[in-house]
Parts: C-alpha cells; sequence; structure tokens
C-alpha cells in the first residue's frame, strides 16, 4: 500500500476531481483531492505527495498563487506539477505571470486526452 | 447784416486755413499738373520723408512715372473730388494702406481754372488689415457662422456655412439648417433674441445632399443700435464625426462584450465535458469491474453535467436574446421601487431591509425598463446572499439612484459579506459563481451586457467583511444616441 506514489488533485470541479481519483487510483496511484489553491497546499504540506495535478482558475485561491507557493517552499518545490485548465488565455496568464520561475512539468486543456496525461504521470513518477 | 463781422469771418477764416494745413489729421500735399509737390504739411514730411523738388508718385509709392489711373490727374481733368484708397511705402520703406482725398484748388475761387490739387491721405493700415484678419476669420474658422435678422433670415453666411448648406442668403435659418417650414421648438436664437444672452445647444440638421449633420450651435446677440437684438450670430461647430466616433465606440464595447462571453462559455463547456468524459469513464469502468457503485457513480456524473448543459443553454439563450435594448422613455426611480416591493418580503424573511434611495431630480430617461429590470433583479439577489453569507447584524441593500453631471447612476450596496481581490478580480471574467452548484454564473456577466448595451458601465466597489457596492453608470447623451439611432432604424 504504502510503496504507491501519491497524486494531489486540485480542481474546484468536484466532478473533475472525483473522475481524476478513480482514473488515476484504477493505475495504482494514490489520491488526495482538493478544492481550492489554499486547501491544496495545506495538504502538499500535509501529505507531501510525489506528483500534484493543478487547475488554474478556481474559486478562492487560484492555482496561480498555489504553484508560487509550492515553488517558494523548499520541502514542496520538488514535486512535479501537471496543469489541468480549462481556458488558453489563463494558461498564458499563468506563464507571464510566473517567466522567472520554473515551468511546471506539464499541462493539459480540458477536456483532457486520459491516455496522454496517464503516460506523462508515468513518465513523471514510474 | 453787418459788413464788419464779415469782413472778420474771411480773415478768421484765413487764419484758420493756415492752422488747419499743418493740424490737420492727415498728411497734405499739394500738387501742380505735372506732379510736381509744391507744397506739404509736416505731418506729410514726417510720414513721407522729404518732398521738396520731388515728384508726387515718387514720395507715395517710389515710382519713376505716373501712377497708373492717378485720381488727381482726374480731378485735373474734370474738377470733381475723389476719394480712394492705394497702397504706397512711407519714408521707413513700409507699405502702407492709406485712403487718398483729391481736392481741386482753383485760382480764382470757385470759377477759376484749376492750379493745383490737394491731395489728403490718412493711412488705414491697421484698420485694412484688421479687415482682412476678420474676414479670413469669418470665412476660414472651421464653424458654420450665420448672422440672422429678427424674422430668422440669413442676411450673412461664412464660407464653410456655404459649402456645406449652398447659397442660403435671404432664406429662413431653419428652413435652411433643417429644412423645416417653421421655427425650431426650442430655438437658442429667439432665446438670445429675447434675453440678450449668449444660449448654446445640440442640433441636428440636413446638408445641402441631404446629408445628416450633428452640430453644436451658441447664439450671440447683435446690437447695432442699443435698444434692442437686431440681429443674432449663430456659430456652430460641426460634431458629426465625433458622434460618429461615439457610435463606433459604443458598439465596439458591445462586440467586446460578446467576445468576453463566448471566452466564458467555452471555458464552462470544457468544464461539463470533463464531467461528461469522468461519467463515461466510470460506467465503462464499473461494467468491466461488475461493480455497480461505480457505474451508479458515474450515471450521477453524466446526470450532473447534462442538468449544467440544459441550465447553460437556457441562461445562454436568455442571455443572447435581443442584441439591442428597447428604449423607452423611463423613470429609473419607479423602476428601483418595482425591485424593492418585489424582493423586500423575501429579504425581511432572513432579516434583511430593503430599501431605496431615489434622487428627487431624476426625469425619464431612454432605458430599456425590461433590461434594467433583469440588472437589478440579479444584483439585489446577489446582494441578499451576499448578506447572507455576512456575519453582520442588521443587514441592509439600498439601492440608489442618481443623475449627476449628464450620467444616470443607479447602484445597489449591502453590507454583507464582501469579497476578497481574487473573488472581485473574476467576477466579471469567467462563468463565475460562489454559489455552487446554485448559479451558472451568468447573472453579472448578464448585468454587465445589458449595461454596456445602453452604452453604460459597471463598477464594483468591494470589501471582504464589509459590504459591495455596484454601480451602474449610464450617460445620458449615449442613451439618447442609442435611442435616436432605434427610431430611426424602427421607421
Amino acid at each position: 500500500m504504502s510503496d504507491k506514489k501519491k497524486i494531489l488533485i486540485v480542481d474546484d470541479e468536484p466532478d473533475v476531481v472525483e473522475w481524476l481519483t478513480v482514473f488515476f487510483e484504477e493505475n495504482g496511484y494514490q489520491t488526495i483531492g482538493a478544492y481550492d489553491g489554499k486547501e491544496g497546499f495545506e495538504k502538499a504540506q500535509e501529505q507531501k505527495p510525489d506528483l500534484i495535478s493543478l487547475d488554474i482558475s478556481m474559486e478562492g485561491e487560484s492555482g496561480v498563487k498555489m504553484y508560487k507557493r509550492l515553488l517558494e517552499s523548499d520541502d514542496l518545490k520538488d514535486i512535479p506539477v501537471i496543469l489541468v485548465t480549462g481556458a488558453t488565455p489563463q494558461l498564458q496568464n499563468f506563464f507571464e505571470r510566473l517567466k522567472d520561475l520554473k515551468s511546471p512539468e506539464g499541462f493539459f486543456e480540458k477536456p483532457v486526452d486520459k491516455d496522454e496525461l496517464l503516460k506523462k504521470v508515468q513518465e513523471l513518477i514510474p | 447784416m453787418p459788413d464788419k463781422k464779415i469782413k472778420n469771418r474771411s480773415k478768421i477764416k484765413e487764419k484758420v486755413s493756415a492752422e488747419l494745413f499743418e493740424q490737420v489729421p492727415y498728411n497734405v500735399a499739394v500738387i501742380d499738373r505735372d506732379f510736381n509737390i509744391v507744397e506739404a504739411n509736416d505731418n506729410f514730411a514726417h510720414n513721407f520723408g522729404d518732398w521738396v523738388g520731388e515728384k508726387c508718385y515718387k514720395v507715395y509709392k517710389r515710382r519713376k512715372e505716373p501712377c497708373y489711373e492717378c485720381p488727381s490727374a482726374k480731378t485735373f481733368e474734370d474738377g470733381m473730388s475723389r476719394v480712394t484708397d492705394a497702397i504706397g511705402i512711407d519714408k521707413l520703406g513700409r507699405r502702407i494702406h492709406y485712403i487718398g482725398h483729391s481736392i481741386p484748388v482753383r485760382e480764382n475761387g470757385k470759377k477759376g481754372e484749376i492750379q493745383y490739387v490737394m491731395e489728403l491721405t490718412r493711412a488705414v493700415t491697421e484698420t485694412a488689415q484688421y479687415q482682412q484678419e476678420y474676414q479670413i476669420l469669418f470665412d476660414r474658422v472651421p464653424c458654420f457662422i450665420t448672422v440672422i435678422d429678427q424674422d430668422y433670415r440669413i442676411i450673412r453666411a461664412n464660407e464653410a456655412f456655404r459649402e456645406r448648406f449652398g447659397q442660403v442668403i435671404g432664406q429662413f435659418c431653419y428652413e435652411v439648417y433643417k429644412r423645416r417650414k417653421s421655427r425650431c421648438p426650442n430655438c437658442p436664437a429667439a432665446k438670445t433674441f429675447k434675453d440678450w444672452k449668449i444660449h448654446r445647444s445640440h442640433q441636428e440638421g440636413i446638408g445641402k445632399r441631404g446629408q445628416e449633420i450633428q452640430y453644436v450651435v451658441s447664439t450671440s446677440p447683435l446690437r447695432r443700435h442699443g435698444s434692442q437684438v437686431d440681429h443674432v450670430i449663430e456659430i456652430c461647430t460641426d460634431v458629426t464625426k465625433l458622434k460618429n466616433l461615439e457610435k463606433k465606440i459604443i458598439d465596439a464595447e458591445r462586440l467586446a462584450a460578446v467576445g468576453q462571453t463566448v471566452a466564458g462559455l467555452a471555458h464552462s463547456i470544457k468544464n461539463i465535458l470533463m464531467g461528461l468524459e469522468g461519467g463515461k469513464y466510470m460506467i465503462s469502468l464499473g461494467l468491466q469491474k461488475e461493480n455497480t457503485d461505480l457505474v451508479r457513480r458515474g450515471q450521477d456524473m453524466l446526470e450532473r453535467n447534462f442538468d449544467k448543459t440544459t441550465t447553460l443553454v437556457k441562461d445562454f439563450l436568455s442571455f443572447s436574446k435581443g442584441r439591442l435594448p428597447k428604449l423607452q422613455m423611463t423613470n429609473p426611480n419607479k423602476l428601483a421601487m418595482e425591485i424593492v416591493d418585489l424582493y423586500k418580503d423575501i429579504a425581511a424573511k432572513s432579516g434583511i431591509t430593503l430599501r431605496a434611495e431615489t434622487a428627487k431630480n431624476i426625469k425619464k430617461v431612454p432605458l430599456d425598463p425590461d433590461a434594467i429590470h433583469t440588472c437589478l433583479t440579479n444584483l439585489v439577489s446577489n446582494a441578499i446572499d451576499a448578506c447572507q453569507m455576512g456575519e453582520q447584524k442588521g443587514s441592509e441593500v439600498v439601492i440608489k439612484t442618481s443623475d449627476e453631471k449628464g450620467v444616470l447612476s443607479i447602484e445597489v450596496s449591502d453590507n454583507g459579506a464582501g469579497m476578497d481581490y481574487e473573488i472581485k478580480k473574476k467576477i466579471f471574467t469567467t462563468f463565475f459563481t460562489t454559489k455552487g452548484g446554485e448559479g451558472t454564473g451568468l447573472g453579472l456577466l448578464t448585468t454587465r451586457k445589458l449595461v454596456q448595451e445602453h452604452g453604460g458601465k459597471i463598477f464594483v466597489e468591494t470589501e471582504k467583511g464589509k459590504g459591495s457596492c455596484f454601480r451602474m453608470e449610464f450617460p445620458k447623451n449615449r442613451l439618447q444616441a442609442i435611442y435616436k439611432e432605434e427610431k430611426k432604424n424602427g421607421e
């Protein structure tokens, strides 16, 4: 049980969290769900996941802010992050605001191609 | 009559003549038939320089031969006095414009042969310059200028006016400006005739080719005899281009609102697609594993997202309905009161006071009453929700109207939960909702769209924990412009 890699899924759409939870667990991962950036960061600190799937535009604290806080934290800055987001303009905005910082390891536009997503996850945390 | 007196008179005359010759405010020169200057006064010498032994044409104009059409030569010929204007050169070489009188001087009283001609000249250079400047100004200033008499007939019109409206002297101004048969209502010139004051107003005219001309006119009184205004000067600035630009800006803002809406819609649909994809995956996984719980969860997920689609489509249809507002003369205060009546009971159930503070100076303006009703409903129901979320006691929601500096504003404020920066940023940009499954996030978008279609803007001020204020501002000249355009298109 404990040798399973842990994925933190952060999205304000409960259906997205539920689906990705089932999907990742089915493929041999452990999951944690969070519904905004604040909760996401807290759970990351608490449970030290191996990978984070992060939405950008969320009610409450956004994905941009959470990503920044992750990079500022010595404990968490090396956790790979995959963006899973709905809007392309927000994605551009995300990169503009973080242009001096490390880019996330991957990004997927909703609706995601689940096989591609899994491939990326397996690549990052085999 | 005593001879003595007559004798005195001629003596006096002689003395005065000599004095006059020097003191008269003219340059005086006396010439003979060969154009030699035989006498001149000090003024002449002062202005034209040394004259002794010189020909008049040389002194006046530095010419080598007599002037063409010399008036003094003609006076020598026919004995008639003449007044002409001419341009000469003074002793310093400056060009001067002067009026000259040529007067015959006879040898023996009135009947004798003409021996000399006396030339009286006076410089009018400055006056001539002023006149020229005035004429240029009058004709070339980029405004239409007309002078009208008390019958409203045009007695003068400048070049800019004639270019746009044609030859108009003697016609009635209302005929020329607007092709009317009678005087315009609210005529600013009529006011000026009456109160002698300057009046300004915005008008719409018709040019000589039938084109619409928007102009701002100012009317000034012209009194020639003191006791009444004989004429009025109408100075008009053409603002047609400006008005067209303003219309384009309104259109562009409307288009921008549509663009933002579509972007928001796309985002919403992507999330729904995600949900559908998820439901499909879970059902197929559940079937494969014969796990009914998973199938049921997938089924629920599909249903939820189909429902979302239905709601979204419905909201979106109502959002896209009626691309132009249907403006009619509406009293904003009445609208505010209607909303208060509709929602005060609902608000009261949650312990919230809903009231209106309406400004007394508000008159009817062109608004789409249904659209503003929708906006107010959205804002008030948001405000009530915000009060319910907030922790204050004695919550209230206030609808306030005001009309200042040509802008009608209607605002809805509450002392409820307020918003932090993160939320404030998002309220107009996406299909954003803080109401979970209850909202589609279209309320404020719809409100903004409706306000923009009125040529207006919506502003929000908010502080977390203190409350929010949403203010819709409608510049009244824009409302009028849209109203006119609609009426024109409707005809």
